[in-house]
């Protein structure tokens, strides 16, 4: 057993090292879009893709590194998933014109359900 | 690691630009939202090149608060706009 | 039961936060998940919630996957689709479908509307042009303009 364990180590270091990059990468390619035209909306998917899964792959990258702490690392991991994607929800609907259906009921799930 | 330090920087430095130059009020909160969740995962990278923990908390409660005063902006913002 | 899982979503997220498992630290967890105050409502049903909450799990290696197909796809192509929604009084499992819809690249969820009274969600769709019909004129393409 005791042999195996540098090369765990070592290879985890370099998964960890690869997930990083491939997080930068993400970071790279979904972050370029906004410097460019081109539709708000299809900014805002690419933009989701760099924030929430670039920076989740750079977590699990850290993850690999420090797992002693992997409590708070947990924690960052889901408040980056879930805040993420619902900002970019509210970001799409908000700066869309408000829809022109005669009845105007607003029955869109607003913050009600933040309170877990 | 410094490579990769590097190359988050230069990644933030896009929305930075973005925000500088003039633009719409919602490109502008995407290029912020964007600019807080890539800071805050530079400070963790940061802590653990360091070895110093305490960075990393910082990073860490920062990304699991989010940004949501920006969200109480943009609904403001929305029916500000109606 | 909603009342139970919310209980142990805090629990969990107190215990993240502190990273320690002793058990006075656990006991003054329980206490603090028990006596912040709940959301009122009507009752969540559990089924809906389960089948919801395993969506939003399985959409995140699907996001993945999306996200390689629009990084290696090329030219792209949107739509406005509409899919029908969950009943709006189960605010929980609004939460995890549109959690579930806005997480994978290729969808994003707009709002949610009604229309000829059952509950819908608007979604706005980005997705690479399937490579047969790349070369198609432009107004074939099924995308109704809202």
């Amino acid at each position: 057993m005791s042999p195996l364990l540098p090369a765990i180590q070592a290879l985890s270091g370099h998964v960890s090292l690869l997930l990083l990059g491939a997080g930068l990468l993400l970071w790279f390619w979904g972050t370029w879009p906004l410097l460019e035209g081109g539709s708000y909306l299809g900014r805002l998917h690419k933009l989701s893709v760099s924030d929430t899964l670039g920076s989740a792959l750079m977590l699990l990258g850290l993850l690999l590194r420090i797992p002693g702490q992997w409590p708070l690392l947990a924690l960052a991991l889901l408040g980056l998933i879930v805040w993420n994607t619902i900002f970019g929800y509210v970001l799409a609907s908000c700066s869309l014109p408000p829809p022109h259906e005669p009845p105007r009921e607003r029955t869109a799930p607003h913050r009600s359900d933040r309170s877990r | 690691m410094t490579v990769l330090i590097w190359g988050m920087l230069l990644a933030l430095l896009i929305p930075i630009a973005v925000v500088c130059r003039p633009c719409s009020v919602w490109d502008r909160m995407a290029a912020f939202s964007s600019i807080a969740s890539k800071v805050a995962l530079i400070m963790m990278v940061v802590a653990v090149i360091r070895d110093d923990w305490m960075l990393g908390l910082v990073g860490a409660i920062s990304l699991s608060a989010g940004n949501s005063g920006m969200l109480l902006l943009a609904n403001l913002l929305r029916e500000v706009e109606r | 039961m909603g009342f139970l899982l919310s209980c142990l979503l805090r629990l969990l997220l107190w215990y993240l936060l502190t990273a320690d498992s002793s058990a006075v630290n656990l006991l003054i967890g329980v206490a603090l998940a028990l006596l912040l105050p709940h959301a009122e409502g009507p009752r969540q049903p559990l089924g809906p919630l389960l089948r919801a909450l395993w969506q939003a799990l399985v959409a995140v290696p699907q996001a993945y996957g999306e996200a390689l197909a629009l990084i290696g796809g090329g030219r792209e192509q949107e739509r406005w689709l509409e899919l029908p929604a969950s009943a709006p009084s189960q605010r929980l499992v609004i939460f995890l479908e549109v959690l579930a819809i806005t997480l994978t690249p290729f969808t994003l969820v707009l709002g949610l509307s009604r229309v000829d009274g059952r509950p819908i969600y608007r979604i706005h769709q980005l997705r690479p042009m399937p490579r047969h019909s790349r070369t198609a004129p432009k107004g074939t393409t099924p995308s109704s303009e809202d």
